[in-house]
């Protein structure tokens, strides 16, 4: 699997993709969707950094709120149905930063907007790795919906 | 275990209150939609007959006439000008649909600045600005030279055209801790705002009218935070200065990074399949 064409997406993509290839990310308080329809073998991952966007700024795909509808709609486009489609979650890991003080619970509340967002849109969560305190290196493979996970040493990411 | 129980607490709290969050944000991102269609619309009709107008206007005859001349050295300057307007929006459309990756290369970011300075000629002459660079690169460097354009060329603009007639603009370029320090400093105020996020919030209804409807520095403050970097400003004894910092660690250029992005990926033995 890992040999396959790997298209790695950073903070604030997404990548939608059918085919032999897979899609891949670190991920830290991060969190990714990966979305799966079965039925037309498309798949696709967003990499969110924070999870709303409060009106400051742009409408950018680093916010939860604004990156997981785009990445459904995305899934749509390419013909999927919203029945078809089955999501698996990772990431939200609490990273603690040198001043304790900045941490806010970021990794929850990605990990929530994700979950609220999902369920908005009736999309079944098949899978999920979630929370804790290491970060995750993940690997969709778009052909069979797989997803490799593998720990990272606090440094990777 | 008094512990654990506030933990639970303030979990339940931070749950509670995200929800409230995500439901209010769905209101506004509703209520914006309208503004980020008319976006990706101009984005869309307006570049094309531009970029038709920008290419034929150089072919065209002026006739040995001084007014004409005029005309015609007004129509370019107004193309130019109305030319950066629709990059941006263009630049703004790309960020809110995702499609703004970074592209690392080898870069010569002097060169960059005398580009903007040549395709700002317009302000530059009009304002009558003058442009004092001090340059303490020494060396080319790995970076987004696209990204770095677009933040240079919104933040000379604005320095030149929200300062007063005939005033110098100051340009600065050096490494800090391992990242590109980019001051620009202009004689100056800033729109009177609140918080400082609001200087970089496109169509800002706080914003007076005497400056820019924000979309310029929100395209800085967003590319700055694609390339992992920040972007503040001091604004004291009528003089403004933007001080851009981009990190240059980690970076490779795209032409010598055959797989660069998989490194953390030589391996998959033992992963867990999900």
């Amino acid at each position: 699997m890992t040999n396959l064409c790997t298209n790695f997406i950073h903070v604030g993509q997404i990548h939608v993709d059918r085919g032999s290839t897979s899609i891949s990310t670190v991920l830290g308080s991060c969190v990714a969707v990966c979305l799966y329809d079965k039925k037309l073998c498309i798949g696709g991952m967003n990499h969110y950094l924070l999870p709303f966007w409060n009106g400051n700024g742009l409408q950018s795909l680093k916010f939860g709120n604004i990156s997981t509808p785009k990445l459904i709609e995305a899934m749509l486009e390419q013909g999927s149905n919203i029945g078809n489609i089955e999501a698996k979650i990772f990431g939200g890991a609490s990273i603690y930063f040198l001043n304790s003080n900045q941490n806010i619970m970021v990794g929850e509340k990605n990990i929530l907007v994700a979950k609220e967002i999902l369920n908005d849109y009736k999309i079944k969560i098949v899978a999920e790795d979630l929370g804790g305190t290491l970060g995750r290196k993940i690997q969709l493979n778009v052909q069979n919906g797989k997803v490799l996970l593998k720990y990272t040493a606090k440094s990777d990411f | 275990m008094q512990n654990e129980e506030q933990k639970e607490i303030l979990e339940n709290e931070v749950k509670f209150l995200s929800k409230k969050i995500l439901d209010l944000n769905k209101k506004l991102i509703e209520s914006k939609k309208a503004e980020t269609l008319f976006l990706s619309l101009i984005a869309n009709n307006f570049n094309n007959p531009m970029t038709a107008i920008l290419g034929m206007l150089p072919h065209l005859k002026i006739q040995d006439d001084a007014k004409n001349e005029k005309i015609f050295a007004t129509i370019r300057q107004e193309a130019l000008s109305l030319d950066f307007k629709i990059q941006n929006l263009i630049t703004v459309a790309e960020i809110e649909s995702g499609n703004s990756q970074n592209s690392y290369s080898l870069t010569d970011i002097q060169k960059i600045v005398n580009e903007i300075i040549q395709d700002l000629r317009y302000v530059i002459d009009e304002k009558k600005s003058k442009i004092e660079i001090n340059n303490l690169l020494k060396s080319r460097i790995i970076i987004d030279s696209k990204k770095v354009y677009t933040i240079l060329k919104n933040l000379i603009a604005n320095g030149c055209m929200y300062a007063p007639d005939d005033a110098t603009l100051f340009v600065e370029l050096s490494i800090e801790n391992s990242a590109l320090k980019i001051l620009v400093k202009n004689r100056g105020t800033l729109p009177k705002v609140n918080s400082k996020p609001e200087v970089f919030t496109r169509f800002s209804q706080k914003i007076d009218n005497s400056h820019g409807l924000g979309v310029g520095l929100s395209i800085v403050r967003e590319l700055c935070e694609n390339l992992c970097g920040s972007v503040d400003y001091d604004a004291e004894n009528n003089f403004v200065t933007f001080k851009v910092l981009l990190p240059l660690n980690k970076t490779v250029q795209d032409s010598e990074a055959c797989g660069w992005d998989e490194f953390l990926f030589e391996s998959f033995d033992n992963a867990i399949e999900i």
